[in-house]
């Protein structure tokens, strides 16, 4: 195959030839600024040729990469995270004067759009890789050493466990089908029926991995409270779109086989129920967050087990609410932080914070209702879109459990909200607050998202979704 | 212009302005009116006018009611933003206005500090009960259910009294959570509704034409009844409602007690009785008996507190309990009665806790150990809660009495011993309002009173107007009743604006 002939979607070449270009840059002359410009630009750039590939489409679906709605919604997503997230860490990575940082969180990126857009287990699993490396970089910057370095420590060994179950998985469906197709296998000939099951199991529980559902959800707090809190994000928001993408990709939107629907609803309620009743007696915030996401992730795998007609809008709405909503609540937790100050990662000292940060504790209110389910948020709309899946699907025990579970999840949300209203505990004394333009501007932005998606959501509702494969599985290509 | 959506988004357009205003000019000492109040009232007096235009004037429309509007919002999924009108919901606005106008002449002094946020979460609140009353598509019905909750959990979290974060709490947990089961009986109702046509709609009037199995229906009603009662409240849900009304600053009291209650019995009449009657029919002997439970419960407990306030609040429960009697009385008259009831209830408890609130801000408490013999101290204050106490325990000649009058006769057509155990209930009403009436007024003075001023002439004057209008609605109730019954449904469906097909 000639080199240009070769099918790669122009966002994954726009990020690697941005990733070269920093790096030469690097070696030119190390400037941390520079290297957030030349990042930042990268990705604007890349957001603006979603759409766009190289090469011509494959016939017969024999292609390393697919792209479709799905992908642009997704990548879209993905890159719009990286840039706020960013914006959170711009000033941060300035002072302490680390320039592998933006470095790093490109590569990730690189590794979360690769996830999105493979169609063969290679990239896939290279997008994984190279994105679990570069957030065990990322978790270790900052000025905390020890707990970055142990939450890293631990990443680095359970995502290793959770690869090669994965890995394991692959190698199965490769010598069941042999294929490297990223789709479920299906036993052909003499092969004994349980190996494709096996190797589904196992491909499906190195996902539920890093997704941090819950049977498999130990690391995610732990690496979250170990992180800077704009690494945090990227954990929360980054990674989990990008192997929920992949999620949807590789299993599709028919109905599974049973088997499969079985281990997803335990997972789902298994997944609901931690995550919320873990996060109820949480005091530090970013744990208290890993824990919703959890939770959060279960209601989107709601969704997805209700193929239908409101499913297609109704998973994007949902992504994009969580997205916008969890970088609401980093972006407002570093906002918080004072140099020398509370650093707004413990619940107790946002006490008072509606009498001494009156702004940041509007919107931090704003999110978390949004998170909860509440109008006018956005996350309202998502919910009800949720729920009319599952009643559409008519899965009611899913929906006992979204209703426990939102209940519990209000608790918490309300809890934070309370705190920031309560009377401050100490006569507020007057830090020497930074200025940091670009965090308010990145604020305001997510609230107006928030609020007017909230309130129009007609606009958000898409069918982003690939269309459900033919059991035949023959190329769901670009259908772009 | 249609006034509709105007009556909606006009109070939290005022309010929002409300709290610009007393941001640029705070106000200068206690005493004065600050700007934002000023703003609160022209909104409030520019509301009553289109309210009054919506009342008077009858436009060409294509809705089944009075009153109609409609305007595609995600037609993706067949929601619109269609609100419609009926004697039903004007009432309860009408009355909505009247408790703002009453908490804004009569309860200022508790809001003192940020009184711009306080009179916007106010006015917002009140966006959100309208839009309650007039929302004819389901989904727009509950993002406002759910949007009313907001604000006052606000008020009551940030100016309340002493515990009043974990009444917040409470009051927002179980509003929200029973919320949810509704939302789930409303995308019930509609996804059957979408199997049968293949229409998906949240379109009031379309989907009151799905047909439904009975256990279906009974499920889909039992879950909006769920959310009703909580909010009416209905006994065994009612555990938030003291709390809250206590906890709550006056203002805040007298909407919730005035009109978030109503909106849960506005809701069982509109959703559970109209669009399931037979679910409701067979639902009524536990609803009536829920209702009765209530009576008895919420006036046996009234006549056991010491605060003023949770007296009060007790006696709501119980007044409530004839709501629900009313309306699953399965006749016109209870439903007429239940309706009059929530009108009289909405004027004299906001009048009451308005009373208690002047109390609260005199004495500095709402214990009744040390609040005594106010009637010679303040005669006026003292006789306003006379006359609403006695309002309140069903004096013949008052509001209340028409309404309860009425249910009780309904309720004697079914079943004689429910109506007896409720006319128990006016016995106990007695004893609580007289009890509240002469530990507060009547009794020897405290040795420890300091002096206090009594209400000045003009708010005399508007509780005047409260007095004469409860007087109104118990001698000649006849036109508030024709005026104020809900309309039946259209008999057969319009054709949905936003419904989509596949």
């Amino acid at each position: 195959m000639i080199g240009h002939d070769i099918f790669v979607p122009a966002p994954l070449l726009v990020v690697s030839i941005g990733i070269m270009v920093m790096l030469a840059a690097t070696a030119w002359r190390r400037s941390v600024g520079r290297g957030f410009l030349c990042a930042t630009g990268m990705l604007l750039l890349a957001i603006t040729v979603v759409g766009h590939h190289t090469g011509k489409v494959p016939d017969g679906g024999d292609s390393l990469f697919v792209q479709d709605r799905w992908t642009a919604c997704t990548a879209i997503l993905i890159m719009f995270s990286t840039l706020c997230i960013m914006l959170m860490s711009w000033r941060d990575a300035g002072v302490t004067r680390e320039d592998e940082y933006p470095l790093l969180l490109m590569l990730g990126t690189l590794g979360a759009l690769a996830m999105v857009f493979s169609a063969n287990y290679m990239p896939f699993f290279l997008g994984l890789e190279i994105l679990g490396v570069s957030i065990m970089g990322l978790v270790t910057f900052g000025h905390r050493a020890v707990p970055g370095h142990e939450a890293a420590m631990k990443y680095l060994i359970l995502s290793g466990v959770s690869s090669a179950i994965l890995l394991f998985g692959i190698g199965l469906a490769y010598g069941v089908t042999g294929s490297l197709r990223f789709m479920p296998p299906i036993a052909a000939g003499a092969v004994p029926a349980a190996l494709p099951v096996a190797a589904t199991i196992m491909i499906l529980a190195g996902m539920f991995f890093k997704l941090s559902a819950v049977p498999f959800h130990m690391w995610l707090p732990d690496v979250m409270e170990g992180a800077p809190v704009p690494v945090a994000a990227f954990v929360a928001v980054v990674s989990k779109i990008a192997i929920f993408s992949a999620l949807v990709r590789y299993f599709g939107t028919q109905n599974q086989p049973p088997f499969l629907d079985d281990i997803l609803c335990g997972v789902i309620i298994l997944t609901i129920m931690g995550g919320n009743l873990m996060a109820l007696r949480q005091a530090g915030f970013i744990r208290l967050m890993a824990y919703s996401s959890i939770a959060h992730m279960g209601y989107l795998l709601i969704a997805f087990v209700c193929p239908g007609r409101l499913q297609s809008g109704v998973v994007s709405v949902y992504l994009a609410a969580y997205t916008v909503n969890t970088l609401g609540v980093f972006a407002a937790m570093d906002a918080f932080a004072i140099p020398g100050g509370p650093d707004g990662r413990v619940v107790a000292q946002w006490k008072g914070a509606f009498s001494s940060r009156p702004f940041l504790a509007s919107v931090m209110s704003l999110m978390l209702l949004s998170l909860a389910g509440i109008p006018p948020g956005i996350g309202f709309f998502a919910k009800f879109g949720i729920a009319a899946a599952g009643v559409e699907h008519q899965r009611d025990l899913l929906l006992c459990f979204l209703i426990i579970g939102s209940i519990i999840g209000l608790y918490y949300y309300l809890n934070i909200v309370r705190t920031m209203m309560a009377a401050p505990a100490l006569p507020s004394v007057k830090l020497n607050r930074q200025m940091r333009p670009e965090l308010t501007v990145l604020v305001i932005v997510l609230s107006m998202i928030v609020v007017i998606g909230g309130l129009f959501p007609a606009r958000a509702i898409h069918p982003f979704l690939p269309p459900p494969v033919a059991p035949s599985g023959t190329g769901d290509g670009a259908t772009h | 212009m249609n006034p509709l959506p105007v009556l909606v988004l006009l109070p939290i357009m005022g309010g929002g302005l409300a709290w610009g205003a007393g941001r640029m000019w705070p106000r200068a000492s206690p005493s004065m009116r600050d700007a934002s109040w000023w703003v609160v009232l022209a909104t409030l007096v520019v509301e009553t006018l289109v309210l009054a235009m919506a009342t008077f004037s009858h436009r060409a429309h294509a809705g089944p009611w009075p009153g109609h509007f409609a305007m595609p919002w995600i037609p993706a999924m067949g929601i619109a933003v269609r609100l419609d009108m009926d004697g039903l919901s004007l009432s309860l606005i009408w009355l909505s206005l009247i408790l703002c106008f009453l908490c804004v002449l009569l309860a200022t002094r508790q809001a003192t500090a940020h009184a711009g946020a306080f009179r916007f979460l106010f006015l917002a609140t009140l966006t959100g009960v309208i839009g309650t009353f007039l929302a004819t598509d389901l989904f727009v019905f509950f993002f406002f259910w759910e949007l009313m909750l907001v604000p006052m959990a606000g008020l009551i979290a940030a100016w309340g009294h002493e515990d009043r974060q974990r009444a917040a709490m409470k009051f927002f947990m179980f509003t929200q959570g029973s919320g949810l089961v509704m939302l789930l009986s409303i995308l019930g109702l509609v996804i059957t509704h979408y199997r049968q046509t293949g229409v998906l709609t949240f379109d009031y009037f379309t989907l009151a034409h799905t047909s439904l199995s009975p256990t279906g229906a009974m499920l889909l009603m039992l879950g909006f009844f769920i959310a009703f009662a909580v909010k009416l409240p209905v006994v065994p849900v009612h555990v938030w409602l003291p709390d809250a009304h206590t906890q709550a600053p006056t203002a805040a009291s007298v909407l919730l007690a005035g009109i978030l209650l109503k909106t849960g019995g506005y809701g069982m009449i509109r959703f559970n009785v109209m669009l399931f009657p037979d679910a409701a029919a067979r639902f009524a002997p536990i609803a009536m008996g829920l209702g009765v439970a209530g009576i008895l419960y919420g006036a046996w407990l009234s006549s056991a507190q010491d605060d003023v306030k949770r007296l009060i609040a007790y006696s709501s429960i119980s007044h409530m309990g004839f709501v629900l009697l009313g309306i699953f009385a399965g006749s016109r008259m209870g439903m007429l009665g239940a309706v009059m009831q929530m009108l009289a209830h909405g004027l004299g408890t906001a009048a009451l806790f308005l009373i208690a609130g002047a109390i609260q801000d005199r004495l500095h408490t709402r214990d009744m150990h040390r609040i005594g013999g106010l009637w010679a101290a303040m005669p006026r204050l003292s006789s306003a809660g006379l006359f609403f106490a006695m309002a309140a325990l069903g004096m013949p000649g008052l509001g209340n009495f028409t309404g309860e009058f009425l249910v009780l006769l309904a309720t004697w057509r079914i079943s004689p011993l429910l109506a007896t155990l409720a006319a128990t209930g006016l016995v106990l009403a007695a004893i609580y309002a007289l009890r509240m009436v002469n530990r507060i007024f009547l009794a020897a003075p405290q040795a420890d009173t300091r002096p206090v001023t009594d209400l000045p002439s003009w708010q005399m004057a508007v509780f005047a107007c409260v007095m004469a209008f409860l007087v109104l609605l118990g001698l000649y109730p006849q036109p508030f009743m024709i005026f104020s019954a809900p309309l039946p449904l259209p008999a057969t469906a319009m054709a949905g604006p936003g419904g989509t097909t596949p």
